[in-house]
């Protein structure tokens, strides 16, 4: 009983004497805030004024007389802003200052956060050891989203390692996330063929697999079209659903007799995105397969169903005044519920 | 001879029962001493993102879309200005719909008025019950409002309602009169981003808005409330969130996600049929629905505390307000733990079994009856002679110093990583309430869990009268 008490006396003592040490680091923080602020403001009049002037070693001047976080924190922010020669201007400035080491050092040893937003501002400042940095970060980083950050910045650094092995070194864990996707998107042209592999790839996760496809499907365009009208058979729901959301977006010669056959599918994920790909491409000969959806299980399927009946215009509504007038079911009630969706009269 | 026997009666007797009292209290000091270690842990791993301008940077074009389910009754006076903020929020791609609960007052009439609401059709899914709606509005100000008129209810009726309308994957549920950052959706969509398969709710942090100045639905400068009874909460919202529900978050054991502010993932909710209606704590009930589920499905999921995404809310300061909110608490706890308790400690729920239902047995159930005792007990056995210092010592030490210990250092978790006081002023009156709140305050705090036993037990289902003064007006 007695420990109970000891411990308790040292505890609270420990707790409030570390507490008052906290206080007092704040108050330090207190007037150091002041003066970062200060050199915040001094640093950003000095960058409007680069803009204008473009006096680069009065810039040069004032990036090195304020701290490098401070200058690397306010730069970075500024920089974003900027497009064209301004851009690349300002940033060979902050280059010259040797603001770049300074950064991949924080994305060696700063704390998860810090490693991530070093890795944005290194493919920001596009520096000659950003590559080198990054590389190592994505091989050796401990966590999974520095890794995906750092692929991020190689990629618009174009200096991303082939995707198989990027996605090696992002693990498996990391292939859930839907930073990912974004990737995926701002894979150069050059390289599409390298996400059509993956997204054919069988043992590949389908949630990458699925986000190669939608990434595909919003850059590369009708070439990838075949791809993505085989890809509709694929075994995972994901993969088939994601598919048919790209054949939406690009249409293909057979759309009709995929989209048919895609409205049979075991997954109601996959009946809903085929019917949104027929309402999408307006196939309204594909009319009476959507009335039959409208009796789907899934609300899902039958509210696309609807909707891509909808949106062929008056052939479409027809077809949903006669389902509506028709004897109480599901789709019944959902066509009169569609017909009704907007502002009441 | 009988005299002696039934002295050692009475000496065995108050021995085992200060065991006991003195068991418990352990027990719930461990746990929380557990706790702190396991959330600086998870504090040290997980640092926040500063600025919110990076989250949108960074996460804004993959962000899923949100509803966010605004349930109102009576909220006349802050409705229209709440709307306005929440429709502000810095999110990519969410709508607002708000469910006027059956109110009383002008809350509809002024929603109608302050957005120009027009009736609308909308089609939804009936998933999950609730009482019968009267209609839906849309605001030709804004796309991205919705208001549903529906018979009262309650909160999870209304909050169900919303769940049918909504068309997102994702909702989040906020009080009506609660204020969110600009950047909290955002920041607390991140787990939905980093792990979207798994992740199927997430709570954020409540903060005590008392104090602080408020303009058109922001908090524009934080300030510590004036009221001590509010400044209590304040470290009582620090040691909940920040301690005790980062760290079962860390061991995916998190037995709550407050109903003030929380984001989940709707085809689970669905799944558990939403919230339950009529019940007292329809937040941890949710919760405790999503475990088991995905336990008995043998699907791998995540409910996970982010502390960076903050609520602001509106904390009583009268003590008979506080009172009322806190034998409620106790009742949907209670209510909770026994009619879940098949989960208690079964193997097939693994650690919420064993951890999370562990966590409620210990601080909600026996922990408030436990103490209670003690105060009056192991003073008046060691009075009579009957303990020993030792033990009304080590009593002393659970109910007084560790509980001392346990507010300061969720204050030097809040100080050490996330720093959110603006001023070290601000933290020294914070570490002189987590010291006294422990002389009194707790005490009374234990009395109305105790009074929330008791009215559970007598079946009272009354959510007692919760006035509020509104978080609209200037600094209070």
């Amino acid at each position: 009983m007695w420990l109970v008490w000891d411990m308790s006396i040292l505890l609270s003592a420990l707790s409030l004497v570390i507490m008052l040490l906290l206080i007092a680091r704040r108050v330090l923080h207190e007037r150091r805030g002041t003066a970062a602020a200060d050199q915040r403001r001094f640093l950003l009049t000095a960058l409007i004024a680069f803009t204008e002037n473009r006096d680069r070693e009065a810039l040069k001047a004032v990036l090195l007389s304020v701290p490098a976080s401070v200058a690397i924190d306010a730069g970075f922010e500024f920089i974003s802003l900027l497009r064209g020669e301004e851009h690349d201007d300002v940033v060979a400035a902050f280059n010259e200052c040797g603001l770049p080491a300074l950064i991949g050092k924080q994305l060696e040893r700063g704390n998860g956060a810090e490693r991530i937003h070093a890795a944005e501002m290194l493919a920001a400042l596009r520096s000659e050891n950003a590559v080198a940095s990054l590389l190592s970060a994505l091989d050796r980083d401990r966590s999974r989203e520095v890794r995906i950050a750092a692929a991020i910045a190689l990629c618009d650094v174009g200096a991303l390692p082939p995707l198989v092995i990027t996605l090696r070194k992002i693990g498996i864990a990391g292939q859930r996330s839907r930073r990912l996707i974004e990737l995926f998107r701002r894979f150069p042209p050059r390289r599409f063929e390298e996400l059509e592999d993956h997204a054919g790839r069988q043992d590949a996760v389908p949630f990458t697999r699925a986000a190669a496809i939608d990434a595909l499907a919003r850059s590369g365009g009708f070439r990838f079209a075949d791809f993505f009208a085989r890809a509709v058979g694929d075994p995972s729901a994901e993969v088939a659903a994601a598919a048919l959301r790209a054949l939406g977006l690009t249409g293909h010669t057979d759309a009709p007799t995929i989209l048919v056959k895609a409205m049979a599918n075991d997954d109601w994920d996959v009946r809903a995105d085929a019917a949104n790909a027929a309402g999408r491409l307006g196939l309204s000969e594909l009319a009476a397969p959507l009335a039959q959806l409208m009796d789907d299980e899934a609300w899902t399927v039958r509210y696309a169903a609807a909707n891509a009946l909808r949106s062929f215009g008056q052939p479409g509504e027809r077809v949903l005044q006669e389902i509506a007038a028709s004897e109480v079911s599901r789709s019944q009630r959902t066509a009169s519920l569609i017909l009704a969706e907007g502002p009441a009269i | 001879m009988m005299v002696a026997d039934w002295s050692h009666g009475i000496v065995l007797a108050a021995s085992i029962l200060s065991w006991f009292i003195i068991g418990a209290g352990l027990a719930q000091t461990a746990v929380y001493l557990l706790q702190l270690i396991v959330a600086a842990y998870a504090l040290s791993r997980r640092p926040p993102v500063a600025r919110s301008a990076l989250l949108w940077h960074r996460y804004g074009d993959v962000a899923p879309p949100i509803a966010l389910l605004v349930p109102a009754y009576n909220e006349e006076v802050n409705v229209v200005e709440s709307v306005h903020s929440m429709l502000a929020l810095e999110y990519p791609n969410f709508e607002v719909i708000v469910i006027n609960d059956g109110s009383k007052d002008q809350t509809l009439q002024r929603l109608i008025e302050g957005f120009k609401l027009v009736k609308f059709h909308r089609p939804y899914e009936e998933a999950v019950t609730h009482k019968p709606i009267r209609g839906l509005y849309s605001s030709p100000m804004t796309e991205r409002l919705f208001v549903i008129d529906k018979e009262n209810g309650g909160k999870a009726d209304a909050q169900n309602a919303g769940i049918n309308v909504c068309r997102a994957p994702l909702f989040c549920v906020i009080d009506g009169d609660s204020i969110l950052e600009p950047d909290a959706l955002m920041r607390a969509a991140q787990p939905f981003i980093d792990d979207p398969e798994r992740t199927i709710a997430v709570g954020g942090t409540i903060r005590i808005a008392n104090g602080s100045r408020i303009e058109a639905g922001r908090v524009r400068e934080i300030h510590l409330p004036t009221r001590l009874v509010a400044l209590f909460q304040v470290v009582e919202y620090l040691r909940a969130f920040l301690m005790a529900r980062l760290a079962w978050s860390r061991i995916n054991t998190l037995m709550l996600v407050s109903g003030a502010f929380g984001l989940f993932r709707r085809a689970e909710v669905v799944a558990v049929g939403g919230f339950t209606r009529g019940s007292m704590g329809e937040d941890m009930d949710l919760v405790i629905k999503l475990h088991r589920y995905m336990r008995d499905t043998k699907r791998k999921y995540s409910i996970q505390f982010v502390p960076e995404p903050v609520c602001w809310t509106e904390a009583p300061e009268t003590l008979s307000v506080l009172g009322r909110q806190r034998t409620r608490w106790q009742r949907g706890a209670l209510e909770c733990f026994f009619r879940y308790r098949s989960m208690l400690f079964n193997p097939r729920y693994g650690r919420v079994g064993f951890l999370g239902f562990g966590h409620i047995l210990v601080v909600d159930v026996l922990g408030p009856v436990a103490e209670v005792l003690g105060y009056v007990l192991i003073p008046a056995f060691w009075l009579l002679g009957i303990l020993s210092a030792e033990y009304l010592l080590a009593f002393t030490s659970l109910v007084f110093t560790y509980g001392v210990c346990v507010s300061v250092c969720s204050l030097v978790l809040e100080e050490a990583e996330l720093q959110r006081f603006p001023r070290a002023r601000d933290l020294a009156v914070l570490t002189a309430v987590a010291v006294i709140e422990n002389f009194g305050y707790r005490q009374l705090n234990n009395f109305w869990r105790v009074k929330g036993w008791w009215q559970f037990l007598r079946g009272d289902q009354g959510w007692g009268e919760m006035t509020r003064t509104g978080l609209g007006g200037a600094k209070k």
